[in-house]
């Protein structure tokens, strides 16, 4: 380790060292500045990673801030600043106190930003296990409530399976191939070592493991439930940074491999039960959190279409997509984490009426409701026009066709929340919560982001195409 | 200063302008009224003006020809999208007619509307933004985006101030006109790549996108997609099941702007990207569109006829209308497809009095029953003279407006599908029927139940007076729109 180097990783080392000045301060000052201080290091991290550094590789670590890494790590630490300022409120009402919950968060991006970064098998797997440990104690954190702890406890021991299948995956890589580090394996892999057992079995193993984290059709069963229990903020991160960097671990891979059968036939399979699977299943939900569960397996779906229509331009429409769908979902829980009181709303029904009573929450939950359902002008648009056509480029009609007429049964469902909010009268009083200012700010940037995406896509998608390259 | 100005791009977002200006006002009704009647008039007197100084003006360099106006600029640089729109005949008056019924649409809604004022007449503009794009629009990526956005505020509209079955009815026509429309989209980016490859440069560009050789098996699933998503909208039958219920549960505003405008979007769709992406691929599929065409005058009207609900009947005598453009659209010959053209004006214009006649009774009655009615003609006499006109209009009495269109249209089919043009002049007959029948129960046959009825507001008699004055001078005088689709009907069939 020189000097440089540490220079390098300095993104990493800032968000390392803001979570662990968080959780010192709880011992000094309880209950004081740890969200600001968790919002101010995010978003110096974002910061950093956004000038124009030169590009640096730390051989000895395994990591390289390419601007790759740079754009994820920023990505992500927005994500969790955003998150963080949708749950102070939200956890003073609902009583989730102290200072591991910001703390928590910062080690999560932490974890994400080692996985974006690396360049070998070790990081890329401590980065994956670092940031769904973070998440197993994220989600049980609402220990007030026994559903949070039902859920934590379902993440837990399903994330532990799927851990195991990631590192015996990259074991089996490592035993055929002799490399951990990420490009000759994955050249060793697909450019010689083709029809070798040992090594396919290795990239099943990786595959079922990296498919649990995106809830693919047939990982995706502790989606439901983990939604439906953990705290919507918690959630809201859940389901956006940590489903992104699940992808970019995807997209570390996949490129160097290039798309041959052994990938594709897998991944076709994936994409297209997460599609039906997910459209369908989401159909049936009568729980708004539950019904956005199935949402996301289907639309992770969408993001596999992209990524195995890689050589097609899939790897952007991919990228471009998680930045969008992050927009999306942000969104989307955070008008429902903003709109509690004491106890979350479950059913949609309990959402009848409220785009008049809370107009400006229930504006930005509708707009996330059409967003999702890719109606322009909105990010999830742009985002699904971008991997229909990469889809349609790299000739895959059927999936495409198949990936339109579920995203027509999806409209269904999003419009029934819109339904709720606009065309039912409230009953009763309204006992929904007025957004307080940090909540107002995080949903109206949300909501700027999906309209600009929306319109004006060519910046990003110029950006992360030159990713890529 | 005409060409130095971006007059369609004000042409399209002056009413969403309006819209925004309404946020400030919000609580303020009388006044959301006044701004939005406002803005949509600001914008009838620019579309006018642009119909009046149009067809003096020299070709626009970089345009098609026949394009009056035209504006380019790039928008994602790396896909080939621009936005482009450009307006030549057959758009001038589409967007003719979208400001009439705009305003129309303002107008009747005035005492109609009593909750939610402001978001009321925002979603109109919107709308009307969304529906002038749709028309103007020359890239089809862009023209999707429009073909799309317009669709919500109709949801909303249907689906907050609606009666009966509002919300199963907005869902029903959100969904089934998004089915289309996505299955469309595909067929779009399908067309795009083509051209790509063989191009070598991407683009959404319709000029440059019509010279796309393809197979024909290609071509076929493709224009089968367009024509899907289209055909939904016109509703060419068996496709229209969303319409009755979308129509009648409607808002008068919003049964207004569906039949007078959205309809129209189906069918300019066809004329504008169908038939010419696809030309081999659409005169195959013209015998089936005939067919479908006449079934659709046929069936339209014998349904109409046994109706109770007034607006059910109106909006199944809409399917029977637009079907006379869809057989113009299948026979794509100059005379046919100036009909067709000429009769989707036609109906805007008497479907849409119709359905703010309508409005009006409902708002004094609170009933649409026809049975509920009679004697009208003696209670309210200026109500039934405007009443007895343009359902004489909608029947095709000579002299007035749909008269001109149908007319136009069956002479210009017959030498292709002289058989359906046969049994099309069958459908002429039947709105008669049905018309007969819904005049004489409401007007003539003596009062069943003591309504409370009163006569015609200044407000209601203008609005239908502007109605009258455009339909009969439609039915007298259809030159001069006939003279401004005639270039652009040329250029598209070929023998210009």
């Amino acid at each position: 380790m020189t000097i440089a180097d540490i220079w390098s990783i300095m993104p990493l080392l800032i968000l390392a060292c803001g979570a662990l000045t968080v959780l010192l301060l709880g011992a000094v000052a309880p209950g004081r500045y740890s969200t600001a201080i968790g919002v101010v290091t995010l978003v110096g991290a974002a910061l950093w990673c956004l000038q124009h550094t030169p590009e640096a590789a730390v051989p000895t670590l395994g990591v390289a801030l390419t601007p790759f890494a740079r754009f994820f790590t920023a990505l992500f630490s927005l994500t969790a600043a955003v998150v963080l300022l949708l749950s102070r409120d939200y956890n003073e009402r609902r009583g989730i106190r102290g200072e591991e919950y910001p703390a928590t968060v910062l080690f999560a991006v932490f974890g994400m930003g080692v996985l974006s970064a690396s360049t070998n098998f070790l990081p890329l797997f401590l980065g994956l296990e670092g940031l769904t440990f973070a998440f197993y104690f994220l989600v049980a954190i609402d220990r007030e409530r026994p559903e949070s702890g039902e859920a934590g406890l379902k993440y837990l021991l399903m994330g532990a399976v799927a851990a195991a299948f990631t590192a015996f995956g990259i074991a089996l890589i490592y035993a055929g191939t002799g490399a951990l580090d990420v490009a000759p394996a994955m050249h060793a892999l697909f450019r010689e070592g083709k029809g070798n057992p040992l090594l396919l079995a290795g990239l099943g193993f990786l595959l079922a493991g990296v498919a649990f984290k995106i809830s693919l059709v047939p990982a995706h069963l502790w989606t439901p439930d983990v939604y439906q229990g953990a705290p919507a903020p918690v959630v809201a991160f859940l389901s956006t940074a940590s489903k992104g960097a699940a992808v970019v671990f995807l997209l570390l891979l996949l490129p160097a491999a290039g798309m041959g059968e052994a990938l594709r036939i897998p991944l076709w399979g994936l994409s297209l039960l997460s599609m039906v699977v997910g459209n369908l299943a989401a159909l049936l939900q009568k729980n708004l959190k539950r019904m956005l569960a199935y949402s996301a397996i289907a639309q992770m779906g969408y993001v596999t279409l992209a990524l195995l229509s890689g050589d097609g331009g899939g790897y952007g429409a991919a990228a471009f997509y998680v930045v969008a769908y992050t927009a999306m979902n942000l969104a989307a829980f955070g008008a429902v984490a903003s709109l509690t009181e004491g106890e979350e709303f479950g059913d949609m029904e309990d959402y009848r009426g409220l785009g008049f009573e809370r107009p400006f929450q229930g504006g930005v939950l509708a707009l996330a409701m059409f967003a999702l359902a890719g109606i322009p002008p909105t990010a999830g648009f742009t985002g699904k026009f971008f991997i229909f056509a990469a889809a349609l480029r790299r000739g895959e009609i059927v999936l495409a066709v198949i990936g339109i007429l579920t995203a027509v049964v999806s409209v269904y469902y999003y419009l029934r929340v819109v339904v709720n909010l606009y065309m039912r009268p409230a009953e009763g009083e309204v006992v929904a919560a007025r957004g307080t200012l940090p909540e107002t700010v995080s949903l109206a940037a949300a909501a700027v982001v999906i309209l600009v995406l929306g319109i004006f896509p060519g910046p990003l998608m110029e950006f992360v195409i030159s990713l890529f390259r | 200063m005409l060409t130095t100005l971006p007059l369609l791009t004000i042409l399209i977002f002056l009413p969403l302008a309006g819209a925004l200006c309404l946020v400030p006002l919000w609580h303020r009704e009388e006044r959301v009224r006044r701004l939005a009647l406002g803005a949509g008039l600001a914008e009838l007197a620019l579309t006018g003006w642009l119909a009046l100084a149009a067809p003096g003006l020299p070709q626009v360099q970089g345009a098609p020809a026949g394009f009056f106006f035209w504006e380019d600029l790039p928008w994602i640089g790396r896909f080939g999208i621009r936005y482009t729109v450009g307006m030549d005949g057959i758009s001038l008056l589409m967007a003719l007619l979208t400001a009439f019924v705009t305003v129309i649409a303002l107008a009747v809604s005035w005492n109609a509307v009593k909750e939610r004022v402001a978001l009321h007449y925002l979603l109109i503009l919107v709308m009307a933004s969304g529906i002038m794009g749709v028309f103007l629009s020359l890239d089809l990526f862009l023209f999707y985006l429009f073909w799309e956005v317009m669709l919500v505020p109709m949801f909303f509209l249907i689906g907050i101030w609606g009666h009966g079955r509002r919300i199963y009815s907005a869902v029903k026509f959100f969904l089934y006109t998004l089915a289309g429309s996505l299955l469309m989209l595909l067929a779009i980016i399908g067309v795009y790549l083509i051209h790509g490859t063989q191009a070598g440069s991407y683009t959404f560009a319709l000029p440059a996108l019509v010279h796309t050789q393809m197979a024909p098996r290609t071509a076929g699933w493709l224009f089968a997609a367009f024509l899907l998503a289209f055909a939904i909208k016109v509703p060419v039958f068996p496709l229209h099941t969303w319409l009755p219920d979308a129509h009648t549960d409607a808002p008068t505003a919003g049964s207004v702007i569906l039949a007078g405008l959205l309809l129209k979007t189906g069918a300019y769709g066809i004329i504008r990207f169908g038939y010419p992406l696809f030309p081999a691929a659409a005169a195959s599929f013209a015998p089936l569109l005939t067919v479908l065409a006449v079934t659709g005058i046929v069936y339209g009207s014998w349904v109409a006829y046994a109706q109770a609900d007034m607006k059910r009947l109106v909006a199944y005598s809409s399917v029977g209308h637009m079907g006379f453009v869809a057989l113009g659209i299948a026979a794509w010959t100059p005379v046919s497809l100036s009909g067709s053209v000429l009769q989707m004006v036609n109906h805007g214009v008497t479907t849409g009095a119709l359905f703010a006649l309508v409005g009006m009774l409902d708002e004094r009655a609170e009933t649409r029953e026809i049975e509920a009615f009679g004697g009208l003609w003696g209670k309210v006499p200026l109500f039934s003279a405007f009443f007895l006109l343009f359902s004489m209009a909608s029947a095709g009495l000579p002299g007035l407006n749909n008269f001109a269109g149908e007319f136009t249209v069956l002479a210009g089919s017959f030498r292709v599908f002289p058989l359906a043009v046969v049994l099309a002049f069958v459908g002429i007959i039947l709105p008669l029927v049905y018309t007969i029948k819904l005049v004489q129960q409401l007007l003539f046959v003596t009062e069943r139940r003591p309504l409370p009825m009163s006569d015609l507001s200044w407000r209601e008699g203008g609005i239908l007076a502007l109605l009258a004055v455009t339909a009969i001078y439609l039915g007298v005088h259809p030159a001069p729109f006939l003279d401004l689709v005639k270039v652009p009907v040329g250029l598209l069939t070929g023998t210009h």
